[in-house]
């Protein structure tokens, strides 16, 4: 018998064109809560993924109990006790709370194969009842909060007699109470002997819960600690951990006049009482934690999901946007979060990507110049640094940070004022990154306004010149870059008690 | 604030519920005025003419139901009723003395096989089921005009015996409707009482959680076509015995009567979720407007018009009571 | 740019095109049909038969891009009896012909944008479901109209359209080639076609970059409306008179052609010249069946078969190379 329920070594995953993990390691023990942490893209969905059984990695050995494992399929891993609960539900709306949790293990009846329902709602009702719920187990799953969707994703797997559960951001949509409920629950969980992986950007969840903590940081194995042995900014460090210095090469640039002035802005369910402003030159740092409502600003300003409160000022006059072709014309240009999805046409060469968002300036009245189109696309590519040997190449075939190049060589195309780069270094290696930051500086320079959401701090503390952080769809702080630290923004992105009960109060008052 | 949410849920619930008391009360009420106007309409022998008419639609329903729950359509169920029937009607002129019962059964098996075969290409092949199922209709009207060489089998082609499956009783109720609730008690225990019927609508509900869950999605998406196959088989039948005559166009267009009757029934068009009660109140539904139109004198050129506009309402509607519980998500939540 | 090592590379691509393969399917068609009857290559009798496929074949254009958009339009043919039983209803009651034709447009017009309009405002329902009902609904007033009547004796100008010939050549061919090389611009040489693209392949992406997806979609709609209503006029100047099940099951014949032509039902990918291969390649394997006199529903079974095997063939080869590829969105997998 191994001292460890589950053990991974050597760890290796690669996607076309990323590295999602590099010979990562990991040892949960009996009974214990392990917080895994570390940045968005740090590789941690990806690890709970291969444990699950829906990646297979491509290198290394998984061990549970002492004994060499190898998962096929989810089902193979749910079989020996090993239940996951995503950050995003995945549950059957429109089936019952009962039958969300027996999915896949159903209790029939032997000879006649009928489902034994009565049996089934009463041993649901039993579980949510351990947990604390205060519904019906024959409650339809999609009328339920998320909260409770979640007390239905743990029912579910206590249903299997898991051994060892993954929680992959459980809180990330919880209010203060919520999470209390969830505590509470994770804890007399461990207390039953089941052992519980916790990923969570919020250091209150680690604290709270986890007795050790394993740091990854850019799909790699950082190192593990006892939660009380390590001071947290040492674990930052960790989480962090680079050489800030060398790797942003920020200039320094005058900043100019206002460009964008958002008053009031707000969206029923995602954001209010956003007020900002921009200035030529300036690259204005957003950040928080994922689901803080940065992404849903943007949008709104972008004319994507337009807002349904507040004001916004294109250099000092007031302009309705309710559309991103509106946007575009009041010269804001808009980099997406998720650049396969909103961002590129992968499947299309480069070049037609590139002139997609400003096909007026390739054609006369609606007839395409391809000699134009050539033209625009190899200049930008080129400024870009896009490393191709043909601009008609399919941007499918280039790399994160290639393709990234060419979704910022899209912004440059037209006559724009306003950039707004959303996590514009997602997924993207170390040393595309620092050439994207080359030309984010270099934007700056040029006399672009430029926001920058990003969840990633040294970047937004070293290229930033203002700093907004966000929690649960409202500013909680601006900081001037060169006062900022980690420990003030993570406070800021982190509610404390006080201030979480306050602004639930402030919010039922809307 | 889980009180509260309770409460909205079972709000929902009602909502719901609502659909079904309310269509029941709409039937009722509508029952009432045609009855006002023209006092021929709930006559013993009109209620079971409208009935038998219902028996039949329902059951296309119910096999339309499980299709539309996977994301699906099919269209080729008006075609499939013509070929099971037109083949049923064919064998029983060739050899009157076959039993009625192998009749229902050659049927139904004919309308099995097509189904396998549309189902293979929908699950197996890739092709979009509003694709497969237009090419599908078209085969299956030609094969029905090929084996009948263009000819209608007429009632003096078809032996008593046969005819009888729609006429007769047996305890005192029609064998149309005996063979419907029959229909309806089968499929209900199917799709609320055994795992493959429920992973019907877990394949409907979230198509890529089945299959994290282990279900098989291609097997399931075979297995609805192949009964909405078998149902048209046996609708094919009791149709051509009903209205005594085989032709090669029966029943054309009569897939968008049955598509007309779910929707209205509340089964969700975007998958998921969809119930044998609501089906059966949404099919008498339709059988009482076209049974009932031509009574109180609106023309019976209306009823396309009517039938379209009814599927048109029916899922704006329901597209809009989706958003304003969505809308209703939103603003619970704590900003 | 003509690199050497491209060459057998690029060759093996341009002869694998699927509008190769189609032109190929268009010669044995043609070898067979000459061999079965003795008078299919006459030349007035090819002539002729164009007259009576190229109708329908005007909604093909509007359908490729529809198709493309990743919608589908199954109310056509519904549009084609509406638009053509108000023409005919009109000039009955004493509207001059020419104003009915210009009203039949505009019918086919606002019975698109209709459905355009629709698929736009309510995005969660499908393209199916909405022009199934539409489909359902236009019928049915064409129905209300006329009920089981029929209406024509239309002037004698009218009958041009559908039997006209302008220097020997048939009216309606030239119309339908010049209707080719207009909506072949459209689609592959303007930003309107270039969007519609972008659109098939991303819808998200396009948003965000610009795109008016919604504006684009309403006016592709439209214009298959209005192509409906010219395939209404050209059908109806050739009967000489409509009815209100006029066109039924147009819009099979027409999503046929366009998948034969090699439109992908994914959307995003497909050319304007497949489809007017496709148009000639069933247009002229029904007339060498007409010839023969094999029956229309062997037809109907044809038409059929090659929808479903059009589909079918392309979806079945990628499978395979799938099974290597991680499944879902890379994004999702990178992420966290």
């Amino acid at each position: 018998m191994s001292e460890f329920v589950l053990e991974l070594r050597g760890i290796t995953k690669t996607f076309p064109g990323v590295k999602a993990l590099d010979n990562v390691q990991f040892q949960l023990g009996p009974g214990e809560i392990h917080a895994l942490m570390g940045e968005n893209g740090a590789g941690k969905s990806t690890f709970i993924k291969v444990i699950t059984g829906v990646h297979q990695p491509d290198e290394g050995q998984m061990f549970l109990n002492g004994k060499e494992v190898n998962f096929k399929n989810p089902t193979e891993a749910q079989k020996v006790g090993i239940a996951a609960i995503y950050q995003h539900v995945t549950c059957y709306p429109d089936l019952s709370v009962t039958e969300n949790i027996f999915m896949g293990h159903e209790k029939i009846q032997k000879g006649t194969r009928r489902i034994r329902w009565k049996e089934m709602h009463e041993e649901a009702n039993r579980l949510l009842k351990e947990l604390g719920a205060s519904f019906d187990a024959k409650t339809i799953m999609g009328t339920l909060s998320v909260a409770q969707q979640q007390m239905v994703e743990i029912a579910k797997a206590l249903s299997t007699n898991a051994k060892i559960i993954i929680m992959d951001e459980p809180t990330a949509a919880l209010s203060r109470n919520e999470s209390e409920d969830l505590y509470r629950i994770t804890e007399k969980l461990r207390d039953s002997g089941t052992s519980i992986i916790f990923i969570s950007h919020r250091f209150e969840d680690m604290y709270r819960l986890a007795s050790k903590v394993t740091v990854f940081r850019d799909s790699k194995y950082i190192g593990s600690w006892g939660v009380h042995d390590i001071p947290n900014e040492d674990l930052i460090v960790a989480m962090v951990g680079r050489e800030i210095k060398q790797l942003f090469p920020k200039v320094e640039t005058t900043i100019g006049s206002e460009v964008l002035r958002v008053e009031g802005l707000g969206k029923t369910g995602f954001f209010a009482d956003v007020s900002f402003s921009l200035r030529k030159g300036e690259i204005l740092g957003i950040t928080g934690l994922v689901g803080a409502g940065r992404s849903e600003v943007c949008q709104a300003i972008f004319g994507v999901e337009p807002a349904d409160k507040g004001k916004i000022f294109v250099k000092g006059v007031e302009t309705t946007i309710q559309t991103p072709l509106q946007a575009m014309n009041k010269g804001i240009g808009y980099l997406p979060e998720d650049r396969q999805q909103q961002g590129l046409i992968l499947s299309w060469g480069i070049d037609k990507n590139i002139t997609l968002s400003s096909l007026s300036l390739i054609s006369k009245k609606g007839w395409m110049n391809r000699k134009k189109e050539d033209e625009y696309a190899n200049h930008l590519s080129k400024k870009v640094n896009v490393k191709t040997p043909n601009v008609a190449n399919l941007v499918s075939s280039l790399s994160g940070g290639n393709q990234q190049k060419v979704a910022v060589a899209k912004l440059l195309m037209t006559g724009l004022d306003i950039i707004i780069l959303d996590e514009p270094t997602k997924g993207v290696d170390v040393g595309a990154k620092s050439a994207i930051y080359e030309i984010i500086s270099n934007l700056a320079a040029q006399g672009y306004g430029v926001i920058m959401v990003s969840s990633e701090m040294p970047e937004v503390i070293s290229m930033s010149d203002r700093i907004l952080v966000m929690r649960e769809g409202r500013i909680t702080a601006e900081i001037q870059a060169k006062q900022a630290t980690q420990e003030a923004i993570l406070e800021a992105a982190m509610a404390s008690k006080e201030s979480t009960e306050g602004q639930s109060l402030e919010a039922s008052g809307l | 604030m889980v009180a509260n949410n309770e409460q909205k849920g079972t709000l929902i619930e009602n909502i719901a519920k609502f659909r079904e008391v309310g269509l029941l009360g709409f039937i009722i009420i509508l029952s009432v005025v045609i009855q006002w106007r023209n006092s021929s309409f709930l006559t013993l022998e009109n209620i079971n003419d409208m009935i038998t008419n219902t028996a039949i639609l329902s059951i296309l329903a119910v096999g339309m139901m499980l299709v539309i729950i996977t994301r699906g359509i099919d269209l080729s169920i008006g075609a499939t009723l013509a070929l099971s029937g037109m083949i049923a009607a064919l064998t029983v002129g060739a050899f009157p003395n076959l039993s009625p019962i192998l009749a229902i059964l050659l049927g139904t098996l004919v309308g099995l096989v097509s189904g396998l075969i549309l189902g293979a290409i929908i699950s197996k092949g890739g092709v979009l089921p509003i694709i497969a199922t237009l090419g599908m209709m078209y085969i299956f009207r030609g094969l029905t005009f090929m084996v009948s060489g263009g000819q209608w089998v007429s009632a003096h082609q078809m032996p008593e015996s046969f005819k009888g499956i729609a006429t007769g009783s047996f305890l005192g109720i029609n064998n149309l409707i005996l063979i419907a609730v029959l229909i309806y008690v089968a499929f209900y225990y199917f799709i609320n009482h055994t795992r493959t019927g429920r992973q019907i609508y877990a394949v409907g509900s979230n198509p890529d959680s089945a299959k994290i869950s282990g279900i098989n999605h291609d097997k399931i998406i075979w297995l609805v076509y192949t009964i909405m196959g078998g149902l048209s088989g046996l609708a094919g039948v009791l149709w051509v015995s009903k209205f005594a005559s085989a032709q090669g166009d029966t029943a054309s267009g009569y897939e968008l009567t049955v598509i007309a009757a779910c929707v209205l029934g509340g089964v969700n068009i975007a998958g998921g979720s969809g119930k044998i009660s609501g089906i059966i109140l949404g099919s008498v539904l339709i059988g009482i407007m076209n049974n009932a139109l031509p009574l109180i004198n609106v023309s019976p050129f209306w009823q396309t018009g009517i039938q379209g506009s009814i599927i048109l309402i029916a899922v704006v509607l329901n597209a809009l009571v989706k958003r304003g519980v969505d809308m209703n998500a939103l603003m619970r939540r704590r900003i | 740019m003509d690199q050497v090592n491209k060459k057998p590379f690029s060759w093996k691509g341009f002869f694998l095109q699927w509008e190769w393969m189609l032109i190929l399917l268009f010669l044995v068609v043609n070898v067979i049909n000459t061999n079965l009857s003795p008078f299919y290559l006459d030349s007035v009798g090819l002539r002729d038969a164009t007259m009576t496929f190229l109708d329908k074949a005007f909604m093909v254009f509007p359908m490729v891009m529809i198709m493309i958009l990743r919608d589908i339009d199954i109310s056509v043919s519904s549009t084609v009896a509406l638009a053509s039983v108000v023409m005919a209803h009109l000039y009955t009651l004493g509207v001059p012909m020419e104003l009915a034709v210009v009203i039949c447009l505009a019918v086919g017009a606002v019975c698109g944008l209709i459905n355009g309009l629709l698929i736009v405002r309510f995005k969660e329902l499908s393209a199916v479901i909405v022009t199934l009902s539409t489909m359902i609904i236009y019928r049915g007033i064409a129905y209300i109209i006329l009920e089981d009547q029929s209406a024509g004796s239309f002037p004698e100008w009218f009958g041009f359209l559908g039997w006209g010939y302008i220097g020997g050549v048939p009216f309606i061919l030239i119309a339908f080639v010049v209707m080719a090389v207009l909506f072949g611009l459209l689609l592959h040489k303007t930003t309107f076609g270039r969007r519609i693209y972008a659109i098939g392949n991303n819808p998200t992406a396009s948003r965000f970059s610009g795109v008016q997806v919604d504006k684009i979609k309403i006016l592709v709609f439209t214009l298959a409306g209005v192509m409906a209503a010219i395939t209404a006029l050209f059908l109806t100047s050739r009967m000489g008179s409509t009815r209100p099940n006029v066109a039924l099951g147009y819009e099979l014949d027409v999503i046929a052609m366009v998948v034969l032509g090699g439109i992908s039902t994914a959307g995003g990918k497909g050319k304007m010249i497949g489809a007017i291969i496709a148009v000639f390649l069933i247009g002229f394997l029904r007339y060498g069946l007409g010839l023969i006199n094999m029956p229309a529903q062997v037809l109907m079974i044809i038409i059929g078969l090659l929808l479903i095997v059009a589909v079918m063939v392309p979806n079945l080869k990628p499978k395979k190379k799938a099974k290597g590829k991680p499944p879902k969105s890379q994004d999702e997998q990178i992420a966290g």
